[in-house]
């Protein structure tokens, strides 16, 4: 069973390097999730939606930049500069590097909620950002 | 060279410390290192991004102010004082290991390989920072800004432990030096 969570944490790191698109990204995180709980059932696009707009323990969400709509662009909180799409459906670079996916999950978990994030967090609202279309804002 | 001392040399009275360091050279460093500390610390917050790049343009200030005052400030802030070739570097760093270093009361050429390094990363990163921020360029560049901060800790660590060491070796605290601007008198050098 141990060799089992140790052979699914170390798919989970290695699969983004070998071909990294937002899906391999996603089956990694939940990879790492199952790794963490056997009982995890799969990213949840749903929670992910409410995980990303729920204000979090630092008065910030996720959609305090990112706004609730992914799939259009996004404003900083505290400069007002644009923020480029976060739904890979609306911004093809989004999520198409693990390296730099896990750098601004890092900072921003710890602005939104002063810890970083969970696989099972960032698993759930990559299911989101992936399940949503590109639509008008 | 180095130590021709600016004031008159007179065995029976002379002072115990002289002054080398002018009062906008010490400003300089230490808003700087404060500045460069202050940016450190706030480089991985979104709440902090307005102080982070604010910290950048001041330090870009005192850049541009040490550069000029490098020309044309007193005597022992003056590039043409202190900035030396390789073999100048390499001898001083011999005499360091050889137990009696040379002694230099402006900055001595290891010193000032430093404030080399230091003055040009930061312009470095500065420009890449502005540049990140204005949106030019994409993800490589936020990690050439990275790396460049991360070049000048390194520097700053290197410098830290470089007057440690002659701070020990000249028997002389030289971050003391650096805030009063005075250094012990040539005279009463060994």
């Amino acid at each position: 069973m141990r060799h089992l969570a140790l052979s699914l944490f170390l798919a989970a790191g290695a699969l983004p390097a070998a071909a990294e698109t937002p899906k391999v990204l996603l089956d990694a995180y939940a990879a790492e999730a199952r790794a963490e709980n056997p009982a995890f059932a799969g990213a949840s696009a749903e929670r992910g939606r409410a995980f990303f707009t729920k204000v979090q323990g630092k008065e910030w969400s996720c959609a305090s930049c990112h706004t609730s709509a992914p799939s259009a662009g996004g404003k900083h909180a505290v400069t007002g500069k644009a923020i480029a799409p976060l739904a890979p459906a609306a911004n093809p670079e989004r999520f198409a590097s693990a390296y730099k996916a896990e750098k601004w999950f890092r900072r921003n978990c710890n602005d939104v909620l002063g810890r970083e994030c969970t696989a099972r967090e960032k698993g759930d609202v990559l299911a989101w950002l992936l399940a949503v279309r590109q639509e008008a804002p | 060279m180095n130590a021709v001392t600016a004031t008159p040399a007179s065995h029976e009275a002379a002072p115990a410390t002289v002054k080398v360091w002018d009062i906008l050279v010490r400003v300089f460093h230490w808003s700087f290192a404060a500045c460069f500390a202050g940016a450190w610390l706030t480089a991985e917050s979104e709440r902090w991004r307005d102080v982070h790049v604010l910290l950048g343009y001041t330090m870009l200030g005192l850049v541009a102010f040490r550069l000029l005052w490098g020309l044309v400030g007193p005597r022992h802030a003056r590039f043409t004082s202190f900035v030396r070739g390789p073999a100048a570097i390499a001898r001083y760093l011999r005499s360091l290991l050889s137990g009696r270093p040379e002694h230099h009361l402006g900055h001595n050429p290891a010193g000032a390989v430093a404030i080399v390094l230091l003055l040009a990363s930061a312009l470095a990163a500065i420009a890449s920072g502005w540049a990140v921020y204005e949106d030019i360029g994409g993800h490589w560049l936020e990690e050439t800004h990275e790396f460049l901060a991360g070049a000048m800790l390194a520097v700053v660590g290197v410098h830290l432990a470089g007057v440690a060491v002659a701070s020990w070796l000249h028997r002389e605290n030289l971050v003391a030096a650096m805030l009063t601007g005075r250094k012990k008198s040539p005279d009463r050098q060994p």
